[in-house]
């Protein structure tokens, strides 16, 4: 038996062997002649190992299209004068492709995150070069506030550089629309309210929201619920509520869900009803604003929405204001997000694209292009392309009370899972104790 | 008479083939309608909207597509695709039908569960190996090179090849091998003048399949050989077009149907080795 065995273990090595020879150039050659003699020459011309090749540092982002194009044009004064090339890989699925990368022992050299909670997550696996030793940190303490080198900071040590900023707590209008109907900018939240009562009175709709993003549908719910959570409970209630100090279900987060509701879950109030705001794009919902006569007068959302407006839509057809305050004591913070520069080999040359995109220069030269707001404090002022964007910077970079977009730091499953699918459901109509207890469960998992 | 009836009876067979090529084209037309449709008109009304007024061809434009093909680096892209794709459909499919053959005609130990491992293959998600594959190419200097991808693909590849072209070889006349032999061919002449000729059909829808499979490929282009501008296939290209928040997805429209171009023209060109009998004439009887 034994013997049977060795025998088919024998034959078994053998047609192994057979196999892999039968890759053996002479019978390749058999079969398809021509094609097989201009590929293997192609392997010679092309085996450069691409990265970590001297003189060029590989970096990934999620930046495409023109935002590529506004990067590598912030990056070209550093290739000229050190000669460093930028080898830049764009993929939005950024957080698999990294870990994977990462895991194999094959990282870029730097990488540009768009949640902190990735940089957390990265730094927690040791991928992370600290950098207190790269840049210099009296004059990085000058550059930027502390909440943003905080957020770039884990466990003591400074992990990331901050490089483009959004600025989330923005109501966008139309001015010309606002005119017409006499209607005046609200500074509190019941003056807001009362200007939506007013619109509706004239016929009109007061706003425009969209939480259709494909997979990631509902998170232009979230920064409302978070924006007015800053503003009803204030930004220590905010840190508890996103490291999950405080349950779901606590009433504070419950009165944030009925104000956000008491908006989007109104169909008098919202283009579309709540069949409109469920299935808006996020990227088309604006785009009312500038019909006439205007489907709806107002519009939360981040600075970059501007990105989006449609073609022929000037800087004089919009403007913006502060989402007002609510509860007078907590005044109108800023909610915010951004991109951290993080760097996951150390080589000289990513020491030195660091330290570039530490300095103000790269910010300016985007800045000077549009769609760009930096968290950096020494970007000149003069940089940006108009006063509406100077303006958000200048909250950006110096807001007393700052706070990050709090679905990007807390974990996967509840900032880009259930919190984002709560927000649907709860305007879909679905009963917000249940929608909240739905939440809570899942974040009982996730955060242990 | 005997004409029309026939035609009649046909009638309710082609009604529904008509029917469901209807349903199953309808996205792709409206692709291609909204990739000829300026952006604005796009993000204001359904693509269905042009056929109230589809004479008025103003309401084509030709800017999507002008705007993905002038890109820079989309030339590069197009050469990267298919070195890429080339060596990765012939590469498996070479081996694939050595194997095939061997399965279906040698007699030898352990044959069978050797091609139960191999169709067991089939059911191992990719994404299972990138990270202990990726670790080995790293360590020998793999990465990042086409010869790399190249092997992964094979390697992804062959179980469906060997499988499908195991069954295909093992439907063939068991007599003709049996002439063969009389006649004093070796297995390998066997293979090479019997085998391979009669299964050109099935080389070629494989090849179809291989190729649209690595031409559409990103994950494992993204991977192995990373989005940079001197390797990244045209499918990392076209992605890397839409910003980071889905900003411009209305150019990818105009890039599906560029990237489809290469395929399209492939099957075209192997489409008539499927029309073909496939065993015509080879055993009188």
């Amino acid at each position: 038996m034994a013997r049977r065995m060795y025998w088919i273990l024998l034959t078994a090595t053998v047609v192994a062997g057979l196999l892999l020879s039968s890759c053996a150039p002479q019978t390749v050659t058999v079969t398809v002649p021509v094609e097989k003699q201009v590929t293997v020459e192609r392997t010679v011309e092309v085996t450069v190992p691409v990265p970590t090749s001297r003189g060029v540092v590989t970096v990934l982002g999620v930046w495409g299209g023109s935002e590529f194009e506004a990067f590598a044009a912030s990056v070209e004064p550093f290739t000229k004068e050190t000669g460093i090339g930028m080898a830049f890989e764009t993929s939005r699925e950024q957080a698999t492709v990294l870990v994977t990368r990462v895991q194999a022992g094959n990282p870029p050299d730097i990488a540009i995150l768009p949640q902190p909670g990735l940089l957390v997550d990265l730094a927690k696996m040791g991928a992370l070069v600290p950098l207190e030793n790269i840049v210099d940190m009296d004059q990085l303490k000058k550059d930027y506030s502390q909440a943003w080198i905080d957020l770039g900071s884990y466990d003591g040590h400074l992990y990331g550089i901050w490089f483009k900023g959004a600025l989330k707590s923005l109501v966008w209008y139309n001015p010309k629309a606002f005119q017409e109907k006499g209607y005046q900018v609200p500074t509190t939240w019941d003056e807001m309210i009362a200007l939506s009562d007013r619109i509706v009175a004239d016929g009109g709709t007061p706003w425009c929201i969209g939480l259709e993003s494909g997979a990631a549908s509902g998170w232009p719910g979230t920064d409302w619920i978070e924006d007015i959570m800053l503003r009803t409970a204030g930004p220590e209630v905010y840190d508890q509520w996103v490291n999950h100090e405080i349950p779901w279900t606590d009433s504070a987060v419950k009165r944030a869900w009925e104000l956000f509701g008491q908006i989007a879950r109104n169909e008098q109030y919202v283009w579309g009803g709540t069949t409109g705001v469920l299935s808006t794009n996020f990227g088309d919902s604006p785009r009312p604003l500038f019909d006439t006569p205007p489907g709806c007068y107002m519009h939360r959302q981040a600075s970059f929405i501007t990105g989006f407006f449609p073609e022929g839509v000037t800087a004089e057809d919009y403007d913006v204001f502060a989402f007002p305050s609510i509860d007078p004591q907590w005044g109108v913070p800023a909610l915010g997000a951004g991109d951290v520069v993080v760097m996951l080999n150390d080589t000289p040359e990513a020491r030195a694209f660091i330290q570039y995109l530490a300095s103000p220069r790269p910010h300016e030269i985007w800045a000077a292009r549009g769609g760009f707001i930096s968290p950096h404090r020494g970007v000149d002022p003069n940089a940006y392309p108009d006063e509406l964007t100077r303006k958000q910077a200048q909250i950006l970079a110096s807001a007393e009370v700052f706070r990050f977009d709090g679905s990007d730091l807390m974990p996967a499953a509840v900032g880009a899972g259930s919190f984002w699918t709560g927000v649907m459901d709860y305007v879909g109509g679905k009963d917000l104790d249940a929608v909240l207890q739905a939440i809570e469960k899942s974040a009982q998992d996730a955060y242990k | 008479m005997n004409g029309i009836r026939r035609i009649l009876a046909r009638f309710p067979l082609h009604l529904a083939v008509i029917v469901i090529c209807l349903i199953w084209l309808t996205p792709t037309v409206g692709l291609l309608v909204s990739s000829f449709r300026h952006k604005d008109a796009v993000f204001a009304t359904g693509w269905w909207t042009v056929f109230r007024i589809p004479m008025d061809f103003a309401q084509f434009r030709l800017d999507n597509y002008i705007q993905v093909l002038t890109a820079q680096g989309m030339g590069r892209a197009f050469l990267n695709s298919l070195t890429i794709a080339i060596p990765s459909t012939i590469i498996p499919i070479t081996i694939a039908a050595f194997a095939g053959y061997a399965f279906a005609w040698m007699e030898f130990p352990g044959r069978q569960v050797l091609f139960v491992i191999v169709v067991g293959l089939l059911v191992v998600p990719l994404q299972m190996t990138l990270i202990p594959l990726l670790r080995l190419y790293n360590r020998v200097g793999l990465a990042g090179t086409f010869l790399g991808i190249w092997l992964a693909h094979t390697g992804y590849g062959l179980p469906f090849a060997v499988y499908l072209l195991r069954n295909f070889f093992g439907g063939l006349p068991k007599d003709l091998f049996e002439a063969a032999y009389l006649d004093g061919a070796s297995p390998l002449t066997a293979f090479t003048r019997l085998a391979l000729p009669l299964s050109v059909p099935s080389l070629a829808s494989l090849g179809i399949f291989q190729f649209l499979w690595v031409w559409n490929d990103l994950l494992v282009a993204l991977i192995y050989l990373g989005g940079t501008e001197k390797v990244a296939p045209l499918t990392l290209k076209l992605s890397a077009m839409v910003q980071s928040l889905g900003q411009d997805w209305h150019l990818l429209t105009a890039a599906a149907f560029v990237s489809m171009a290469v395929p399209m023209l492939v099957f075209f060109t192997l489409q008539r080795y499927f029309v073909r009998g496939i065993l015509a004439g080879s055993v009188k009887g």
